[in-house]
């Protein structure tokens, strides 16, 4: 019962989980002015990237990319899948410790971080267990719910901006291009579970595109409401330079006190579809590599999680833990170059070969 | 040949209600042979010597009563134990299993007792099984409504019947659906025997069939590409698959103009949600996260839980426990009687718990508020199991506020979707029209 539109979902919900917290702070970094230009750019690199890997996927019906890489041979799955996998275990990792952070900021902060590092864990493991379709249909409601949070957090805070803070727009010619944080930047646009669900349903790029626009919004929002609101020289020197700006939002007539709360429940929601998803590729690709060990799935991802789990528990405070997430980010990016190529490449010889 | 009435005596030589009666017809004697408590035999023999009035021979009036004539011992024996009526001729093997006058041992259609339309056909189901299929092929005039029947059990074979409309339910949930009913081997007493066919699943308060007392809904669910079960003796129809959109909607909500429809069902959602969230709202806002609210709305807050002993969590789940056990004893009580512990369990609730400073008076609201968003749902099982759901998320909330009762609606939605009957997920909204035609 996989629909286009699910994995449309679970793509934009990915991408708002992954692009929350880190990446105003790597834009602002990269650029002083026109960030705009730099957010573009990197959207633009990553619908080709896409529009790579779908053409890919797309030379070979019914097969994911694991049965694709295992085409090539169990060897060639294994050096391709598992730096792929160990990557994604840090990913988990990072990702659900940057999470606790803010979550502890925003909503506990006399709570240890471990007890929601277990309870945030927990769930995620249990979803990715259920399986694909649990992960789809879930992700559906928690869309319904969180995106209204979500919009409601951008539109409200419009109240605070103040124009002149984001001139000078345009700048040329981009030199952030040439710095090496760009490929880490190139980390935050997560498409590859795309070939991991496409097994059945065949990918349209059409819905795919449109899922894209609505995401590039979100980045410019995200980079440009804390500019609005503070200013490049202020911005820089914040660590959630979004989660400020949502701070001082503050309308009278509202009766909660802050909108900072909608903020965190709505990552939340984003961070137990995301850590899922990775967490069942994770399970997906080492029950595929290794079939003949007979081990089910669910029993790597309880292996690996606790792996993680350590991981993300012995990183001792939120400095490191951001640049072990960016480090991590910057590993995805490789995978995602290496792999759309790998399948666009092998899927084109293949179809000469069959033609010959 | 008395050798068949003799074996029939001795195998029910512990039967006191089974009759053998010698008859005279024509110059043969016949025996009448069943159950007084499920035959009327008075009646019957009636019927018999009419027939036999217009009946040349004994044979012949066999032939007239009855298309099973001749049958061996054993199906004689099942069909006397299904209240039949057997007639046997003396010295000849001639024997026939006649469909008697029976005793009258079902209510006639009556009003549904457990779910109450508005403004709508008020039959209900009643026990008998033909009767059932009977209300819905007389609504449903279609060939292509199929109708499959089985005998299942060990002990005690039930009749189960499973109703589906060609071309609407998918083939796959029919073959299944067959499959599964065919291989069931032990005794089927309760719904739950039933839906354990179906797939285990451990622990779960959600089945797999959403009964209905309405022959205008089961029809809906049957339009809706859907397969309606019935069992013997249960005025129920059984719809399956059961999916969560049954909870907040019934086929009679819409003798309204459609607003007031779309009004009727937002209300039985946020009665849903509502149930679920609002207790551990409670406990998160006032015991863990204060702060969120303006300070005036804060303080208001805290100032209703002045002087109270115990924790909110405690608090809540204190009162939480004394509603639903005050609900499940309403159930168990004779009518006469219901309506005084209701006032009691009120009076206790509502007045001396807040006047002893045992709870807070915003708890009591809370709780009372809980009660009525439970019983919004479509259907007293959905109420049950969206009452069990509030438990978990309020354990959740007390440790971790209002994270904590976001993450356990969460997962409680993550729950609803793992779950499946026959690989179509309980939260589909709507299931493809995908049978063949033919």
């Amino acid at each position: 019962m996989t629909q286009r539109i699910q994995i449309v979902i679970v793509f934009i919900l990915i991408q708002l989980s992954i692009g929350y917290l880190v990446y105003p702070d790597l834009i602002y970094v990269l650029t002083k002015t026109a960030h705009w230009e730099l957010v573009m750019c990197q959207g633009f690199l990553q619908l080709i990237l896409i529009w790579i890997y779908i053409k890919g996927l797309n030379y070979f019906p019914e097969n994911d990319v694991i049965d694709i890489y295992l085409k090539m041979g169990r060897w060639v799955a294994i050096i391709f899948l598992i730096p792929f996998v160990i990557n994604l275990i840090a990913l988990v990792a990072f990702n659900i410790r940057l999470h606790t952070e803010v979550i502890i900021s925003v909503f506990l902060p006399r709570t240890p971080y471990w007890s929601i590092l277990i309870l945030l864990y927990f769930i995620s493991v249990y979803t990715s267990i259920k399986g694909l379709g649990t992960i789809l249909r879930s992700s559906v409601f928690i869309f319904l719910i969180v995106i209204p949070l979500v919009v409601f957090n951008i539109f409200s805070s419009v109240i605070n901006f103040d124009i002149h803070n984001v001139t000078p727009g345009w700048e040329l010619p981009a030199r952030f291009l040439l710095k090496n944080k760009f490929f880490y930047l190139l980390g935050f646009s997560s498409f590859l579970f795309l070939g991991f669900m496409a097994s059945k349903t065949k990918l349209s790029f059409r819905q795919l595109f449109v899922a894209w626009v609505s995401v590039t919004l979100f980045f410019l929002s995200v980079v440009y409401i804390p500019l609005f609101i503070f200013g490049q020289e202020a911005v820089v020197t914040l660590t959630n330079p979004f989660l400020e700006a949502m701070d001082s939002v503050d309308i009278s007539w509202f009766s909660f006190n802050r909108q900072t709360m909608f903020f965190g429940l709505s990552l939340v929601g984003l961070v137990i579809v995301a850590n899922s998803v990775m967490l069942w590729m994770i399970g997906q690709i080492m029950r595929k590599i290794f079939k003949f060990r007979k081990v089910k799935s669910s029993y790597w991802i309880i292996a690996f999680s606790v792996i993680s789990f350590v991981l993300a528990f012995l990183v001792p405070n939120q400095s490191l833990v951001e640049k072990c997430f960016l480090w991590s980010t910057g590993a995805q990016a490789y995978s995602m170059i290496i792999i759309p190529f790998t399948i666009f490449i092998y899927g084109f010889i293949e179809k000469r070969r069959v033609k010959a | 040949m008395r050798d068949i009435v003799k074996e029939i005596e001795s195998k029910f030589s512990n039967h006191d209600d089974l009759f053998i009666e010698e008859e005279l017809v024509g110059k043969t004697t016949i025996y009448f042979i069943g159950f007084n408590t499920l035959v009327d035999l008075t009646k019957s023999k009636l019927y018999v010597q009419q027939m036999a009035a217009s009946s040349s021979s004994v044979k012949a009036l066999f032939i007239n009563l009855s298309d099973q004539v001749g049958v061996d011992i054993e199906q004689i024996l099942k069909a006397i134990l299904e209240g039949k009526l057997v007639i046997v001729s003396k010295g000849d093997a001639e024997n026939a299993i006649v469909d008697p006058i029976a005793q009258n041992l079902n209510r006639s259609i009556e009003e549904p007792k457990n779910e109450s339309p508005i403004q709508a056909s008020i039959n209900a189901f009643g026990d008998d099984i033909t009767i059932n299929v009977g209300l819905i092929r007389k609504r449903l005039s279609t060939e292509r409504l199929c109708h499959c029947s089985y005998q299942v059990g060990e002990l005690d074979k039930r009749r189960l019947s499973m109703l589906y409309i060609k071309g609407r339910a998918p083939n796959i949930l029919i073959e299944k659906a067959n499959q599964q009913l065919k291989q069931i081997k032990s005794d089927i007493e309760t719904i739950d025997d039933l839906n354990k066919q179906f797939g285990q699943r451990i622990l779960s308060p959600v089945s797999h069939l959403s009964p209905t007392e309405l022959p205008i809904q089961a029809i809906h669910s049957l339009k809706k590409n859907r397969i309606v079960l019935f069992m013997d003796n249960y005025p129920f129809a059984l719809v399956f698959p059961n999916l969560i959109w049954d909870m907040f909607s019934t086929e009679n909500d819409r003798n309204f103009p459609f607003v007031l429809t779309f009004m009727l069902r937002l209300f039985r959602v946020i009665g849903a949600v509502a149930t679920v969230v609002l207790p551990a709202l409670y406990v998160a806002l006032v015991s863990v996260n204060p702060g969120i609210f303006r300070t005036d709305l804060a303080l208001f807050v805290a100032k209703s839980r002045e002087g109270i002993p115990l924790s909110a969590f405690l608090e809540t789940i204190l009162m939480v426990v004394i509603v639903d056990l005050i609900l499940e004893a309403i159930n168990r009580l004779p009518k006469s009687v219901g309506p005084s512990i209701t006032m009691v369990g009120g009076i206790i609730l509502g007045q001396a718990m807040v006047e002893a400073k045992l709870v807070s008076n915003l708890l009591v609201i809370v709780i009372t508020a809980v009660v009525i968003a439970s019983s919004a749902v479509v259907g007293i099982q959905n109420s049950l199991y969206i009452r069990l759901l509030k438990y978990p998320i309020l354990v959740l909330a007390s440790f971790f506020g209002i994270l904590g009762v976001w993450t356990g609606f969460i997962l409680t939605v993550i729950y609803l979707a793992s779950l499946t009957s026959d690989d179509i997920p309980y939260l589909t909204f709507n299931i493809k029209q995908e049978g063949d035609t033919k």
